[in-house]
């Protein structure tokens, strides 16, 4: 083997090792869809009067916590190979689902305002999408979690109710667009 | 006179798969099948004399009642890697 062979060798295994970005779309495509559902359906029942318009999260996000464990659990037994970005990315998103879920207990509580959480939790999944985005160098994470914070921050402006809205709007931006984009490059 | 190659890194086989676990965090038998276009014997081969030169570790398991093994590079494969890759440079002087 002559050293210029040594070379091409490693180059091209290096290179096909790398990351498949269209394995973590399925997530962000599902959370997309479930946090725009329960966003809005708990706005309209608002608008509509309801005694429990909060239903729709309880709901929506347990069940895709069963789905994303179910999809995580098949994912891994089919993957024959685990890459440092794999490993980097559940303890993230364990992480900020730990975190979420002590924040939500605080609101639950009724020791933290909902008016504080909602925010709160936006510049979380701002977070965890700006660092998948650096990560999987995909800008428009990037960008979708930059824009998660300026959301977080118009919560100052404008009314409690509201900012269901915006959890929506912050949703599209940050899951649903770069999520479709995913799709489509690979 | 140019500094020698190590000579267990020093094949395509062994190369591509210590390149392939140098980027990974570990990658199953089939994985390393897929990529490096190998047979299976002679993957198994490699994969063993690797493991003898302590350049990598090897887990044998079970899924599905299936034999499954696991490699992943040990501390002493990953320095080998980089020391081979600094004398490989040597051999492409600047320019070339």
């Amino acid at each position: 083997m002559t050293e210029r062979e040594s070379l091409r060798i490693i180059t091209e295994m290096i290179s096909s090792s790398k990351s498949n970005l269209r394995e973590n779309t399925v997530f962000y495509l599902l959370w997309g869809w479930l946090v725009l559902a329960a966003s809005l359906l708990h706005f309209i029942l608002i608008q509509a009067g309801y005694r429990h318009a909060y239903l729709p999260w309880p709901v929506l996000m347990i069940a895709g916590t069963v789905v994303s464990v179910f999809i995580a659990i098949r994912m891994g037994r089919k993957a024959t190979v685990r890459t440092y970005t794999d490993t980097m990315m559940i303890y993230l998103w364990w992480g900020f689902f730990m975190t979420v879920v002590i924040l939500m207990s605080f609101a639950f509580s009724g020791r933290l305002s909902w008016g504080t959480a909602h925010p709160l939790i936006v510049s979380l999944y701002g977070l965890g999408t700006f660092v998948s985005g650096g990560v999987l160098k995909f800008r428009p994470l990037i960008l979708g979690g930059m824009a998660c914070w300026v959301i977080a921050l118009s919560a100052f402006f404008i009314p409690a109710d509201f900012m269901l809205l915006m959890i929506a709007l912050s949703v599209i931006v940050a899951y649903l667009i770069p999520g479709y984009m995913l799709q489509s490059k690979n | 006179m140019l500094p020698a190659l190590d000579p267990v890194l020093h094949s395509p086989l062994r190369l591509a798969i210590i390149s392939l676990l140098f980027t990974v965090e570990s990658a199953e038998f089939n994985y390393l099948l897929e990529k490096t276009g190998a047979t299976r014997g002679n993957l198994s081969i490699q994969i063993g004399n690797l493991q003898e030169a302590g350049y990598i570790f090897v887990k044998k398991s079970f899924r599905n009642k299936y034999p499954l093994t696991t490699c992943r590079i040990s501390p002493k494969g990953a320095d080998a890697f980089r020391k081979y890759i600094e004398t490989l440079k040597t051999y492409f002087p600047p320019g070339t």
